[in-house]
């Protein structure tokens, strides 16, 4: 048993629970042995640094939680930006199909060629119109009276109520 | 913060402590990992506190000496330095169980890594510490007899 490598027990556990044989047969054979008797000391030495490492209190610094703060405003900014590019991107999308329906239905409506106009040409002069009336002045019909006529019966009567 | 921002991907499947300290706990070994550097560390990287530390560590006076606090922050300081020539599972491992006490069941919760992963980090920390340690005080013996 003394002539046993004890590198093993040491890594087996931490060296704080090591048992009492455990600790026997380290102390028994590290004399003996120049390699586990470095190792027991490496061992040793390696506790202690991690229990002071352990031991050691971390503060956080003065300005964590300042930085931590003004990370997250930075994140929110970062996602309420976001929103509003999505926002604007999607009314964007919007408008662009608007143009591009107005566009379509224009096109369709007044240059697509052999589309049926909807009035027969000079439809827009209305028969009782004034125009109609000054331009038609010379095409009587037979069943119309002349301008002449009309003035005649016009004085005619004023003549006859006068008198 | 992290936590924070993803706390609507919290299940309320376990406590709300277990599971900010594992976000704590992955964030912090993402952070080490990405760190890939592995500063090989030797006697003369060592500063005058700390060769004297590991003077008086191996005349087996440190353990009455490192109760002052100085010397404690010259320990801690070496023991960080001594750790980050390990991987960041070997540190987080030797730092719980044989700094902090924990049990292997502590790692395995705060980790989600099963037992036997735990053992077997820690039996390979240890020896990769030990190791690294046992190279600093024969490199220091070294440069010793060489001064002398």
């Amino acid at each position: 048993m003394r002539n046993e490598h004890v590198i093993s027990i040491l890594e087996s556990k931490p060296l704080g629970e090591l048992n009492e044989n455990e600790l026997a047969q380290i102390h028994a054979h590290s004399p003996i042995c120049e390699s586990c008797r470095q190792a027991y000391e490496a061992a040793q030495v390696s506790a202690i640094l991690l229990k002071e490492r352990a031991a050691e209190i971390f503060e956080p610094s003065p300005f964590f939680q300042t930085r931590v703060l003004a990370a997250l405003r930075e994140r929110r900014s970062e996602n309420e930006s976001w929103a509003w590019s999505r926002l604007w991107r999607t009314a964007g999308g919007l408008a662009s199909s608007m143009v591009a329906t107005v566009a379509t239905l224009a096109i369709l409506t007044f240059v697509v060629p052999g589309t049926p106009s909807v009035e027969p040409q000079g439809s827009t002069v209305n028969a009782y119109s004034a125009e109609a009336v000054v331009l038609n002045e010379n095409a009587t019909s037979d069943d119309q009276l002349s301008n002449n006529d009309v003035f005649a019966t016009l004085y005619e009567t004023d003549d006859d109520v006068v008198k | 913060m992290k936590a924070f921002t993803q706390l609507s991907s919290y299940e309320g499947r376990g406590s709300m402590e277990g599971w900010l300290t594992r976000i704590a706990t992955n964030t912090c070994l993402n952070l080490l990992r990405s760190a890939k550097r592995r500063p090989q560390l030797t006697a003369a990287d060592l500063s005058e506190d700390e060769s004297r530390w590991i003077e008086s560590a191996l005349a087996r006076t440190a353990a009455e000496q490192h109760q002052s606090r100085e010397r404690g922050l010259v320990a801690a300081d070496l023991a960080g330095r001594v750790l980050q020539t390990l991987t960041p599972d070997d540190q987080l491992v030797l730092t719980m169980i044989d700094g902090e006490d924990a049990s292997v069941k502590d790692v395995v919760e705060v980790t989600g890594w099963s037992e036997s992963k735990v053992k077997v980090l820690a039996f390979r920390a240890r020896r990769r510490m030990r190791t690294a340690v046992e190279k600093l005080l024969s490199s220091k013996r070294r440069d010793e007899t060489a001064e002398a």
